[in-house]
C-alpha cells in the first residue's frame, strides 16, 4: 500500500486489489492434476490390453470370484485385527513417556521397513520353530493355509494402521482428556467418552490404509501362503499367476477387477464414514 | 453401552462374520468328484509357475480319473526351493529345469527324478521378425533393443552367461543388454508387450507365446536341458506321488499334453496304472537284489516278476524270444549273447570263484590242480546251464586240466547252492566243490572256504534294461535303486565286492 500521501487530490484513491489466486491455483491444478493424469494414463494404457471378454471372462471364471471374495474377507478381518491393536499402541505412544520408547518405536517400523518377501520368509521360518510347529499342531494350521493370507497381510497392514492412529491421537488436544478427568473420569472413562469419539477420522483413516495395503499385499503371500487355487489365492495372486504363464491380458482383467473393487469398498467406506461422523457431531 | 463396548462388539461381530463365510465352504483346490467310501489321496505339488498350463491340465484330469487331489503351489522354482529348505514339507517337486532338481539333490530333499522334457535356449524376437535377428551378432546391433536373464536369478540367464562366455559374445552382449530379467517369464513378457526388440529364452516358453518367433541359434542347440519332476524326501505317500508322476511322464498321458503346449518331450513310459517289469537275474545275484527289488516294488507301486535262474538258461529263454524289461547277469560273459536286445550293461559286483571243503581241508587243496587228484570225489556247477560251471570250465581249460577234473566230478548241478547244500549234507559224499564266495553265507561249523590263487577265478555281475521296455524310465529307476548305497551295503554283506561306481550318499 504505497500510493497515498502526496497526491491526494489529483487520483481517486486505488481500490484496493489483491494479486489473483489464479497463479497459485493453476499451479496446484497443475501439480495435481498432472498425478492424477498418469494414474488415469495408467488405468487407461491397461484397458487397451485387456477386453471387456477378458473381463467377463475373468468374472465368470470360480478361481477368481473365489480370490475376490478371499481377498474382501481377509483383509476385513485384517483391518478389524490391525484396529485392536493400533488403537491401543497409537493411545500408548501418543500419551505416554516411557523408557525404551525410541526402541519400541523402531521396533514397529520393521514391518514397513522390510520388503515384504523378507516378512513372508521370516514368518515361514518362524511357523517351523518348534513353538511355531506346536502351535501349528495344537491350534491351527497356519502356513499355506488361509490363517497365513491374514497373518502375512496383517503383520503389514498393522504397521501402517500404529502410525495412522498414532498420529491421530497426537492431534487431540490432550486438555479435553484432562477435562474430563477433573470432571471424575477415570483414564478408561475418558478414552472411550472423549478421546475415541474424537478420533472417529483416524479410525476411519487406519482402517481404510489397512484394508487397501492388505488387498494389494502380495510379496509375503507368495512365501507364507504359496498360490493354491481356491485356497490361497487372492487377488494379487491371480495376477501373479497369470502373468507368470504370459496371459497379460488376463493378468491386467483382474488387476482392473481390483481396482474396481478397491474403490467401490474405499468410496463406500469414506461416505459412510463421513456420515458417521455427522451422527457423532449431532 | 459405552462406545468402547459398541466398537469391541461390533467389530467382532463383523470378524466372526467374515470368518464364518470363509469356513462355509471348504475350498476344493481341483473340482473333482469323490468316490463315496474312499479316502482322497492328497499330493501337494510344487510347481514352477511357468510350467502352470500343462501341469493343471494333467492334475486336473488325473485327480478326477484316480481320485487324487493335486494341489500345486505355482511359483518361480528359486522361490519354490526355498519354501522347501525352509519347511521340508510337501510331496512333488517340479522346477523349470534340471539346476534346481540338482540343487534340491544335493541338499538332499529329493529321491526319484523323472525326466519329462527338454528345452533349449533360442532367441526370442516378435513374430515376423521385423528387426531381422538371424543369430547372435545380430543382438549386438544398435537399434536391437536386448534383453537377457539375470544369471543370479534365472537358469536361462545362467546358461546364456555360460554358453556366450565360451563364445566370446557375453562381455559385449551383457553391455548392450537394456534390462536383466529375473525369470524366462518376465523376458517373454517383455517381449510381448514389445519393450524389447530380442530377448535369449526357453524354445519351450517361446512356443507359449503366439506373438513370438523362435530363432535357432547353433551355439545353443547343443546346450538341452531336462524338466524333471522329483519326488520329495518329506513324501508321505510315495507311491501314490510316483503314481502321478509315472501319469506325467507317460507318453500317451501327462506327454501329450506338455507337447501341445509346445515342449519337446522326453520319450516317457507307456501308461499303466500298475506297471509290469519282467526281469531276468542270474540266481547268484539274488541273496543280494531280492531285498531291494521288493522295496522298490512296494515303494513304485509296480509288479516285477523277477525269474532268477542259470544265466545259460536265462539267455536260452531270451535266444527263444523271452523279452524281459531288465536283466543282470551272474558274469559279463553272458551278456555278449544277447547284446542286441539291451542297452549298454553296467557292472555291480563281483564275487570270486573258491573251493568249499570240510572244515581243517583234511586233504590240504589249495589249487584247482589239486582238484585234478585221482580218486577226488567233486561237485562242480553244470557248464551248459550256469556261470559258474561254464566260467570253472574256462579256467579249467586254461590250464589244460579239465578232463582229468571232470573224472572225479560226482555230482554237477544248474545252480551252485545245491551244491553247497550237498557238501554240508555231510557223510563225505563230496571231498570238495567248486562254488561262488556269494553262495557261502551260511557256512555253519562244517565247512572251510579255500580260496584260488587264479585272479581269474571271479564272475563279474553286471545289469542292463532292455532297449524295447515299455518302461524305460521305470527301469531305469529299478537299476539305480540297485546301484544305491543301500544296494551296497547288501551286496557287500552276502560277499560280493563292489564294482559299480560309489553310490551318492
Amino acid at each position: 500500500m504505497t500510493a497515498s500521501a502526496p497526491a491526494e487530490k489529483a487520483t481517486p484513491p486505488p481500490t484496493f486489489r489483491p494479486p489473483s489466486d489464479f497463479p497459485f491455483y493453476l499451479g496446484l491444478g497443475l501439480l495435481s492434476a498432472s498425478y492424477l493424469a498418469v494414474i488415469v494414463a495408467m488405468l487407461l494404457a491397461d484397458a487397451t490390453f485387456t477386453t471387456p471378454g477378458h473381463l467377463l471372462e475373468a468374472l465368470r471364471s470360480a478361481d477368481i470370484r473365489y480370490a475376490i471374495k478371499l481377498s474382501l474377507l481377509s483383509c476385513t478381518i485384517t483391518t478389524i485385527m490391525s484396529l485392536w491393536v493400533a488403537v491401543p499402541i497409537g493411545y500408548l505412544l501418543s500419551r505416554h513417556q516411557f523408557r525404551g520408547k525410541a526402541l519400541l518405536d523402531a521396533i514397529l517400523d520393521i514391518p514397513i521397513v522390510l520388503p515384504p518377501l523378507v516378512i513372508g520368509l521370516s514368518l515361514l521360518i518362524l511357523f517351523q520353530t518348534p513353538a511355531g510347529r506346536y502351535f501349528q499342531q495344537h491350534v491351527v494350521q497356519v502356513a499355506y493355509e488361509i490363517p497365513s493370507v491374514i497373518a502375512a497381510q496383517f503383520m503389514v497392514a498393522c504397521a501402517f494402521a500404529v502410525r495412522t492412529m498414532r498420529v491421530a491421537f497426537d492431534q487431540i488436544n490432550p486438555r479435553q482428556e484432562q477435562v474430563a478427568l477433573t470432571l471424575g473420569c477415570n483414564r478408561g472413562q475418558a478414552f472411550w467418552l472423549v478421546i475415541f469419539p474424537e478420533a472417529r477420522t483416524g479410525l476411519l483413516a487406519a482402517a481404510t490404509l489397512a484394508w487397501a495395503r492388505a488387498l494389494g499385499e502380495f510379496g509375503p503371500i507368495l512365501i507364507f501362503s504359496g498360490a493354491t487355487r481356491r485356497k490361497t489365492e487372492v487377488l494379487s495372486t491371480s495376477v501373479f499367476l497369470e502373468l507368470s504363464i504370459g496371459n497379460i491380458e488376463a493378468a491386467v482383467a483382474v488387476s482392473l477387477l481390483m481396482v474396481l473393487v478397491a474403490v467401490a469398498v474405499l468410496v463406500i467406506v469414506r461416505v459412510s464414514g463421513v456420515h458417521l461422523g455427522k451422527v457423532y457431531h449431532l | 453401552m459405552n462406545t468402547g463396548w459398541k466398537a469391541l462388539l461390533g467389530t467382532l461381530v463383523v470378524l466372526g462374520l467374515c470368518v464364518l463365510l470363509l469356513h462355509r465352504k471348504a475350498p476344493a483346490p481341483t473340482a473333482t468328484t469323490q468316490a463315496p467310501g474312499k479316502v482322497r489321496q492328497h499330493l501337494v505339488l510344487y510347481c514352477a509357475a511357468g510350467l502352470k498350463q500343462p501341469v493343471d491340465e494333467v492334475a486336473q484330469e488325473y485327480g478326477r480319473r484316480y481320485s487324487v487331489e493335486i494341489e500345486p503351489q505355482y511359483q518361480g522354482s528359486g522361490t519354490l526351493l526355498s519354501s522347501l529348505t525352509v519347511t521340508h514339507t510337501g510331496d512333488l517337486f517340479l522346477a523349470a529345469d534340471q539346476s534346481y532338481l540338482d540343487l534340491a539333490r544335493e541338499k538332499n530333499l529329493v529321491e526319484e527324478v523323472i525326466p519329462l522334457a527338454r528345452m533349449r535356449p533360442v532367441i526370442g524376437v516378435a513374430k515376423g521378425n521385423p528387426k531381422h535377428i538371424r543369430g547372435l551378432d545380430d543382438l549386438l546391433r544398435k537399434e536391437v533393443r536386448v534383453a537377457l536373464g539375470s544369471p543370479e536369478a534365472a537358469s536361462i540367464g545362467r546358461l546364456t552367461e555360460e554358453l556366450l562366455t565360451k563364445s566370446g559374445h557375453w562381455e559385449r552382449l551383457k553391455e548392450a543388454a537394456v534390462v536383466f530379467k529375473p525369470t524366462v517369464t518376465d523376458l517373454a513378457n517383455d517381449l510381448k508387450i514389445g519393450s524389447v526388440d530380442a530377448a535369449i529364452l526357453w524354445d519351450a516358453t517361446a512356443n507359449q507365446y503366439p506373438e513370438i518367433e523362435a530363432v535357432r541359434v547353433p551355439v545353443f542347440d547343443k546346450a538341452t536341458k531336462d524338466v524333471l519332476i522329483g519326488v520329495l524326501k518329506s513324501c508321505k505317500q510315495p507311491t501314490a506321488a510316483l503314481r502321478f508322476c509315472r501319469y506325467l511322464g507317460a507318453r500317451d498321458k501327462g506327454l501329450k499334453t506338455f507337447a501341445e503346449h509346445g515342449y519337446e518331450v522326453v520319450e516317457g513310459d507307456v501308461w499303466a496304472e500298475r506297471p509290469e517289469i519282467l526281469f531276468y537275474s542270474g540266481g547268484v545275484n539274488r541273496v543280494a537284489i531280492e531285498d531291494t527289488v521288493h522295496e522298490f516294488e512296494a515303494r513304485e507301486g509296480c509288479s516285477i516278476s523277477t525269474v532268477y535262474n542259470g544265466c545259460g538258461i536265462l539267455v536260452g529263454q531270451m535266444k527263444a524270444g523271452g523279452r524281459p524289461d531288465a536283466y543282470m547277469a551272474c558274469d559279463v560273459s553272458f551278456v555278449p549273447p544277447v547284446a542286441d536286445l539291451f542297452l549298454e550293461p553296467q557292472d555291480i559286483a563281483s564275487t570270486e570263484i573258491v573251493m568249499l571243503v570240510p572244515k581243517g581241508n583234511p586233504l590240504g587243496l589249495r589249487t584247482f590242480r589239486d582238484l585234478a587228484r585221482p580218486g577226488l570225489k567233486l561237485g562242480l556247477a553244470n557248464p551248459e546251464q550256469s556261470t559258474l560251471g561254464a566260467l570253472t570250465k574256462r579256467l579249467l581249460e586254461e590250464q589244460g586240466i579239465y578232463a582229468q577234473v571232470w573224472k572225479n566230478v560226482k555230482t554237477s548241478t544248474p545252480t551252485a547252492d545245491l551244491l553247497v547244500n550237498q557238501l554240508r549234507a555231510g557223510t563225505g559224499s563230496l571231498d570238495a566243490v567248486v562254488v561262488y564266495k556269494a553262495n557261502c553265507g551260511k557256512l555253519g561249523e562244517t565247512l572251510e572256504i579255500v580260496y584260488l590263487p587264479d585272479k581269474n577265478a571271479k564272475a563279474t555281475q553286471p545289469i542292463t534294461a532292455a532297449k524295447a521296455t515299455k518302461c524305460p524310465h521305470l527301469v531305469a529307476r529299478l537299476i539305480a535303486d540297485i546301484e544305491s548305497a543301500k544296494s551296497k551295503k547288501r551286496f557287500l554283506s552276502k560277499g560280493f565286492h563292489w564294482v559299480a561306481p560309489e553310490p551318492k550318499q
